[in-house]
């Protein structure tokens, strides 16, 4: 054959094709460093190739962007100055800060998945730490913020007082995997399950699970943090809410929960289930929901951990066994590619 | 058996129809909401060798859209400078009457379905995947997904996205699927080292052009208007795609053709000088949208294969139109995509591929895109009946025939007449 050295094998993807998103294609902070230094995961031209190979096409052109931007990056995210109005000391484990914004950030700032950026005026940027908006009151522009009082960074964090001020970078929004899937939901039953702080992001789900008319039910473990903190919203939002221990020790499934799931889940009529917990309880759920019926809907929060939020740092880049390099600050898509495949060392 | 055509225009049509007709069950999968594609901007037909090309088609039993873009025509023996006896077909009327012929055939047809990956096992292809992850299998496709665009290369070997018919921004750029199964693509040059080549021809809205000039489309079908001295740029020939119309008369004057939309044979036309020509004053352009500023980039993704029109390296994948080589025009989409789609129902039975004889216009400019786009030299040049090298070779060649009883009594001498209408399964 006259092209036998023209035909070259690609990898071959275990899963299969992988729809996915860039969380900033198309945003005012697109194209990004990534793009400037042909490491872009939409666009075949920004990632060393000299044509289109446009699989995942999210509705803007990368490349033209970059282009008209001179070939240049767009400016990223700023620390911006901000006060504090409100503090709340729930107990030793758990604080929520009430920050007060500027109008365009609040706005950036109310959809699920969104998060920031924070830490004390005086810390160096190594401090900064990732956390999720809890609420974004777009009247007054104020975000809420549950902090869990946990590591260093959040310690730290812990002293600052009401009228001083704090350092916030965002708006970022990549806080869950398997986005679309969640707020494409209309008239349907849902079923979330939050653990602990995942209480926190968990709100704004259920404000937009509402909002498309679904009818909520909640499955909600304390955790280690032996506090309800979202009693006021769990009222407005959701139909039923069933309180149970979810994880026993070493991280398995609690046989109580998975019962109160799998009598959910039989009834039929359940379009989606989400999940705010961490990984070895939501890859759980996931498989429970997977083995019941495959055409329910997964999402779940992203519990990568971050440090710059901007694909630079490469705090949250993982490699499955796919051998596809996944940086989970920007790339939105479903838990299943995140999950499957992991590897253990 | 089941076979997927991915795209939906010329030559996907021609795949689906052939394929249906040897007896497959056959699935068009086309991204935007029209099939066509730039047949919905096009509409010349039968000039110069398109004619005997067409005549061939009907012989060789393939004339179901011939026979379409002839019911729709709104001018017939148009002559314009270096071309003869051109058909014009009704471009804002074509694609319904094309839908309603593939209904009709029972030919299923996926609009706004773009497809973005394949499934492989070895060297064949089990199954395609959508850009929202559907999956779906088939026993043999035939890709005719073109090379135009998207906006990337538009942008990259172009002046960027000119808002074309194909509409990538709103429903997704085109993916080359043999590269997706492994195969590495072709790519044309317009001059050394420079890729793609601009589309060669734009349309402007004939409402907005002066009364004399769409009485005079009306009647005859064409209009040549002189272009000011000072604006003639005849460097602006090298960029075409469509050399047939890349010629000394097409930079000194403005040629509009007819085709329900007021055709300007030149790729893009800054509409400030476009306004100075007598009678365009306030001209505006319909296709591209941008057509004042560049045109759409093609020839950028072109598959390696064989004269039965399957593609070298894998096992069931066919293809055709721009995909299969250097063409330009609907006549050529159409001759190359019947015999992609009836060859992808030979293939699947195991029966012996067929090829089109090269004493047939058809047959020969199949296999001499297939040589050419192997030398440098030829990955320069189109290949279509209308004009430019291959017209020539026509005409010195003898395979240049006007006579459809002439051309009807060769295929039968060759014993294809009808080859395309005969159920295999």
């Amino acid at each position: 054959m006259k092209y036998s050295d023209n035909i070259v094998i690609l990898e071959a993807e275990v899963m299969g094709y992988e729809p996915y998103n860039c969380i900033d294609c198309g945003s005012e902070y697109c194209p990004c460093h990534l793009a400037e230094s042909g490491n872009c995961i939409l666009c075949s031209h920004l990632d060393g190739k000299d044509f289109c190979d446009c699989v995942n096409w999210n509705g803007v052109c990368i490349y033209q962007e970059f282009m008209q931007n001179n070939f240049k990056a767009k400016e990223g995210r700023k620390h911006q100055r901000f006060q504090i109005i409100d503090k709340e000391l729930v107990n030793e484990k758990l604080m929520i800060l009430k920050v007060k914004v500027t109008k365009k950030l609040a706005s950036e700032l109310v959809g699920p998945g969104s998060f920031v950026f924070i830490r004390k005026e005086d810390c160096e940027q190594a401090f900064d730490t990732p956390i999720c908006v809890m609420d974004s009151d777009t009247g007054n522009d104020v975000i809420t913020l549950a902090i869990e009082l946990k590591g260093l960074k959040t310690r730290i964090l812990k002293n600052v007082n009401v009228n001083e001020h704090v350092l916030i970078k965002g708006p970022f929004w990549n806080g869950i995997l398997g986005l679309h899937s969640m707020t494409s939901m209309k008239r349907q039953h849902c079923v979330l399950i939050c653990r602990g702080i995942g209480q926190a992001p968990m709100v704004p789900v259920m404000e937009k699970l509402y909002n498309n008319e679904n009818t909520i039910t909640v499955i909600l473990d304390e955790g280690t943090l032996d506090t309800v903190f979202i009693e006021k919203e769990l009222k407005k939002y959701a139909k039923e809410v069933i309180k149970t221990n979810t994880l026993l020790m070493g991280g398995i499934l609690d046989g109580k929960c998975r019962k109160i799931l799998e009598g959910i889940l039989t009834k039929g009529d359940v379009a989606l289930v989400h999940c705010d917990s961490a990984d070895v309880l939501s890859h759980q759920i996931m498989k429970i929901v997977e083995a019941y019926n495959n055409d329910i809907e997964f999402s779940c929060s992203n519990n990568e951990k971050m440090c710059c939020g901007e694909g630079v740092c490469g705090c949250c880049t993982i490699m499955n066994d796919d051998e596809k390099l996944r940086r989970l600050c920007k790339m939105q898509t479903s838990p299943k590619y995140i999950f499957e495949g992991r590897r253990l060392y | 058996m089941k076979i997927v055509v991915i795209g939906g225009g010329w030559s996907g049509c021609a795949a689906a129809i052939s394929a249906r007709k040897a007896g497959a069950e056959v699935e068009i999968i086309e991204k935007t909401d029209l099939l066509l594609g730039l047949g919905n901007v096009g509409g010349i037909m039968r000039n110069n060798g398109r004619y005997t090309a067409a005549e061939e088609l009907i012989a060789l039993g393939a004339g179901d859209l011939i026979n379409i873009t002839d019911a729709n025509t709104l001018h017939k023996n148009i002559d314009f400078p270096g071309h003869e006896h051109a058909w014009l077909y009704n471009v804002n009327r074509i694609e319904p009457a094309v839908r309603r012929h593939i209904d009709k055939m029972g030919i299923k047809v996926r609009f706004v379905s773009r497809v973005v990956d394949v499934n492989m096992e070895g060297i064949k292809i089990k199954g395609i995947y959508l850009s929202d992850g559907e999956y779906i299998e088939a026993d043999v496709f035939v890709e005719t997904t073109g090379s135009t665009g998207p906006m990337g290369n538009c942008l990259r070997y172009g002046n960027g996205c000119s808002m074309c018919i194909l509409r990538c921004p709103a429903f997704g750029p085109r993916v080359s699927i043999s590269y997706r199964a492994g195969v590495e693509d072709i790519k044309g040059e317009r001059q050394e080292d420079v890729f793609g080549a601009f589309s060669g021809s734009c349309k402007l809205e004939k409402d907005s052009l002066s009364e004399k000039i769409v009485k005079q489309l009306d009647e005859k079908g064409v209009v040549v208007l002189k272009v000011p001295l000072e604006d003639i740029n005849t460097d602006k020939l090298k960029q075409k795609v469509c050399q047939q119309y890349a010629l000394k008369e097409f930079a000194e004057n403005i040629v509009l053709l007819d085709t329900g939309h007021a055709k300007l044979m030149t790729s893009y036309y800054p509409l400030d000088k476009l306004r100075k020509i007598e009678g365009l004053e306030e001209a505006k352009f319909v296709d591209p949208y941008a057509g004042g500023k560049g045109n759409s980039i093609r020839y950028l993704s072109v598959a390696p294969r064989s004269n039965q029109m399957k593609v070298v390296g894998l096992d069931n994948l066919f293809c055709a139109g721009e995909k299969s080589g250097l063409f330009v025009g609907h006549t050529e989409a159409m001759t190359t995509g019947s015999l992609a789609g009836h060859n992808a129902v030979r293939n699947e039975l195991g029966m012996p591929l067929l090829t089109l004889p090269r004493n047939l216009a058809t047959g020969d400019i199949i296999a001499y895109a297939n040589e050419k786009v192997q030398t440098t030299e030829g990955r320069r040049n189109r290949y279509t009946f209308a004009g430019a090298e291959y017209f020539k070779r026509m005409k010195d060649n003898g395979i240049y025939i006007l006579d459809p009883e002439e051309i009807q009594k060769k295929v039968r001498k060759l014993e294809l007449d009808n080859i395309f209408n005969q159920k295999l399964v």
